[in-house]
């Protein structure tokens, strides 16, 4: 036999040989904690949502999800346990749209929590592709299919991260390769599933959270060369559609899960900018919690809480970053609001709290600010 | 189709060449014809709506070509049929890659509210630009007649269709009618492998895995002068190791079948001049250009005023054919501008004396490498306001952010440049010769020493393991 034909063979399997290797390593050290909770290795988490979720509502053991935007990433899950008396798992997802939440949220409900905590607003259910279209969504993943799990066990970058963590794992190791573990190169940095995209301690909350930089997002998004982002999305009819599909299907199909939605805290600038800079789209943001607000009260396993009306929050411009992303004080503060039930809708009145907020809308004087 | 997905690897891959030998038994013209439907296939998993613009491309084309080689015409007519030839072409190139943009300017200018929104199809530069020099050296007399399977496939040829490199008829119809080709060679398909295992390897791991810190300079947030320089270098390294390794590929995929493609890099990043870095970088477009733009313009046979036009009109309608947008003008034209520097430099710059040689040598590198730096900002963004604005940050080192986390990134950018500056290219690696049709010599020789066969596995593993579901070549979109 000469060399070549003898030699191809050989390339052929060795190739085969190291594949078969790295799935193997991300079998057993499973980084995303997609076949079994963490025993041989320590857990490591990785800070980008969309995948990390798949592995936590696998792994995890919860009887109550949270769910919502960028407004809700900073939660801690001990936080939401101790304040309201559950065992959550915290499924945010930063600029995530209905579709998504949906789509994560079903994923969840087939470990059968009792509860769901939704943050939800109008600006989810703006127009976004499917989540089969969305690069960023790892669907095949949630939906746990050949194509999901081969996809994860052939992968090079999961190998990498699985060595990682198995080194991470020896004890004279362990400090040194938690220093190097910066999230650049290894994607899973966090060790405890509380810290998932919380601030780190030494987070400069003053610097960030104040109401400098809630003014200059203010005079940003109302210049007039910027202005017309703020109407970006807003289409009444398509926002009602995506609110029946995504919002109103899944309560329907859930009837024993109890469903804790609440409208977060802006700041009154966000309406106040709307206000000024693009009157119909504070319309629509309006005429859709008119909509929204009553439909969502028709089911009896739905409780809904609106803190755009909490003056004490959104009129102290202190407490955020820009003129929507509030502090991680104001999400203890909203946690606290959720088990005394303060800001709870009734019933007979749905729209009351929005009749409160146009009249807080309307009053505001921004000269007041310069 | 990707080359960089399961699908092709361990389905379309192993079966297209399983058939390719196969039909050899029915004759020589069977596995052309194969080869050819193959790369219909191949085409329409990419843009199945456009396989019959591709099959009226190569029957126009083909027919145009007929006329002038079969034809005894004088030579008027001979250039009417040419112009005819050549104006076709360019026509439904311009529709679909130019209409949009010309009535997005001409909105611009006159606020017409005139929309038009066609969509590209897939590789028509590359197809329309084959042929194009087929035309012309058929005018010229410098073609003889092919059959038409022979062009067919010529033109279709997947692992050159959809992002080059552009191929010269002379050089492959004559390798798609050799018979030899069409029996299984265990060096070449072992060699072709290896040769793929390394483009993969560099599309994989290291183009895509650059590719997020890119983000930094063209991302959403606002970058330092330290994130500008990064991001725009992330970008430099990502370009390089996407569209060599796809390069890469192609030769690899191409050699399993006995059928030598040409060389489209040599180290451009090694070049200590711009003309050096274009007669490295995207060799087969360099080619194309010089022959069917540039000299047919006068090339510097008109004096030195008419060749630094001539110069500018080739790179500025190079930029220009990469996309319709004033970004890769203005990067066309910066290319051309360099090169006029250069080459004025060349005539009228100080000679170096020999023992400043090197110093002077390590000092055009960089001079170099920094302008293509520069001019890929324009390459890369999606609107000269964007790159105005990320050169801003670039010049302005009164904001920097420089954190632990800029110094990661950094050394993950000196890693690459050490690959791109120091490490041999996989031709010289592999002993790839295109012009005497051989390869690997060296290793033969060497008796293919195990180590290297293991590590060359270890590589196409590395490939296969880095493949991600959403990642596309940048040049998919030229």
């Amino acid at each position: 036999m000469n060399s070549p034909a003898k030699y191809l063979p050989r390339f052929l399997c060795a190739g085969a040989l190291i594949i078969a290797l790295a799935v193997m390593v991300n079998f057993v050290v499973d980084p995303l904690q997609l076949f079994r909770p963490a025993r041989l290795f320590a857990a490591m988490y990785s800070q980008d949502s969309r995948m990390q979720d798949a592995g936590l509502i696998r792994s995890q053991q919860f009887d109550t999800v949270f769910m919502g935007t960028s407004l809700a990433i900073h939660y801690r899950q001990s936080d939401i346990d101790r304040h309201l008396g559950v065992r959550s798992l915290k499924l945010a997802l930063s600029g995530s749209n209905s579709k998504e939440q949906k789509f994560v949220l079903e994923a969840a409900l087939e470990r059968h929590p009792r509860r769901i905590l939704w943050q939800m607003d109008d600006w989810i259910f703006r127009d976004a592709p499917d989540v089969d279209a969305d690069i960023y969504v790892p669907v095949d993943l949630y939906r746990r299919n050949a194509r999901g799990i081969a996809g994860y066990l052939f992968s090079g970058s999961m190998a990498r991260e699985s060595l990682w963590i198995a080194l991470r794992s020896i004890p004279p190791l362990q400090s040194l390769v938690a220093r190097l573990t910066t999230g650049v190169i290894f994607k899973f940095p966090v060790a405890n599933v509380d810290d998932i995209n919380a601030l780190h301690p030494r987070f400069d909350v003053a610097g960030f959270y104040n109401a400098k930089s809630t003014l200059a997002a203010f005079r940003r998004i109302t210049d007039p060369v910027r202005s017309r982002y703020l109407a970006q999305g807003y289409d009444y009819d398509a926002m009602i559609r995506h609110f029946e599909r995504d919002a109103v299907g899944l309560i329907e199909k859930n009837p024993d899960v109890q469903f804790d939605i609440y409208f977060p805290p802006y700041s009154i600038l966000q309406f106040v900018a709307m206000r000024d800079a693009s009157p119909p789209t504070l319309k629509i943001a309006y005429d859709f919690s008119a909509y929204a607000a009553p439909r969502l009260l028709h089911f009896p396993n739905v409780r809904l809480y609106d803190f755009r009306e909490a003056k004490e929050i959104t009129h102290d411009l202190g407490n955020y970053a820009d003129v929507i992303h509030h502090s991680p004080a104001i999400d203890l503060k909203v946690l606290s609001m959720l088990a005394e039930g303060k800001y709870r809708l009734d019933r007979p009145s749905p729209t009351a709290s929005l009749d409160r907020l146009k009249a807080q809308v309307e009053a505001y004087r921004v000269e007041e600010l310069r | 189709m990707l080359f960089n997905s399961y699908q092709f690897i361990f389905l379309f891959l192993p079966v297209a060449l399983a058939g390719y030998f196969a039909s050899d038994r029915l004759g020589n013209v069977a596995p052309v014809l194969w080869l050819a439907l193959a790369s219909l296939g191949f085409y329409s998993v990419s843009g199945w709506q456009f396989v019959p613009l591709l099959l009226g491309s190569i029957a126009f084309n083909y027919a145009v070509g007929w006329l002038m080689i079969s034809s005894r015409l004088h030579p008027a007519p001979r250039f009417a049929i040419l112009a005819f030839g050549v104006a076709g072409d360019l026509a439904v190139l311009g529709y679909f890659k130019y209409a949009g943009f010309l009535a997005a300017n001409l909105n611009a200018i006159f606020s017409t509210g005139f929309a038009v929104n066609v969509l590209l199809p897939v590789g028509i530069s590359f197809y329309t630009f084959t042929q194009i020099a087929f035309l012309v050296d058929a005018y010229r007399g410098k073609v003889a007649r092919y059959a038409l399977p022979h062009y067919a496939l010529f033109v279709t040829y997947f692992p050159h269709l959809i992002a080059g490199p552009i191929l010269h008829h002379r050089d492959m119809i004559p390798q798609f009618e050799r018979a030899e080709a069409k029996r299984p060679d265990p060096h070449l398909i072992l060699c072709g492998l290896i040769i793929f295992a390394i483009g993969l390897f560099k599309k994989t791991c290291l183009a895509d895995g650059i590719q997020p810190l890119v983000s930094l300079a063209f991302g959403p947030n606002a970058p330092t002068f330290d994130q500008a320089w990064l991001g725009a270098l992330a970008y430099t390294f990502q370009l390089y190791f996407d569209f060599s390794g796809y390069s890469d590929m192609a030769i690899g995929i191409s050699l399993m079948f006995g059928i030598f493609l040409p060389l489209n890099f040599n180290s451009p990043y090694k070049a200590t001049s711009i003309v050096d870095f274009w007669r490295r970088w995207h060799m087969t477009l360099s080619q194309f250009l010089r022959d069917y733009l540039y000299i047919p313009l006068g090339g510097n046979r008109h004096g030195a005023v008419l060749r630094y036009v001539n110069l500018m009109v080739t790179m500025v309608l190079g930029g220009l054919w990469h996309g319709a947008a004033w970004t890769f003008v203005v990067w066309g034209a910066l290319h051309g501008g360099y090169l006029c520097v250069n080459h004025a430099w060349n005539r009228f710059g100080p000679a170096v004396a020999p023992r400043f040689e090197r110093a002077a040598d390590i000092a055009a590198f960089v001079v170099t490498f920094i302008a293509v730096v520069i001019a890929w900002v324009f390459f890369r963004a999606d609107s000269m306001t964007t790159a105005l604005y990320v050169l801003s940050k670039m010049a302005d080192p009164g904001n920097v952010a420089f954190g632990r986390l800029e110094i990661a990134q950094a050394i993950f950018i000196l890693i690459y440049a050490g690959i791109a500056w120091f490490a041999p290219n996989t031709q010289t690696i592999m002993g790839y010769d295109h012009a005497n049709r051989t390869v690997g010599r060296g290793l033969r020789a060497w008796q293919m020493r195990p180590l290297f066969i293991y590590a060359t596995a270890a590589v196409l593993a590395f490939g296969i393991l880095g493949i991600q579901q959403h990642s596309e070549f940048i040049y998919f979109r030229f």
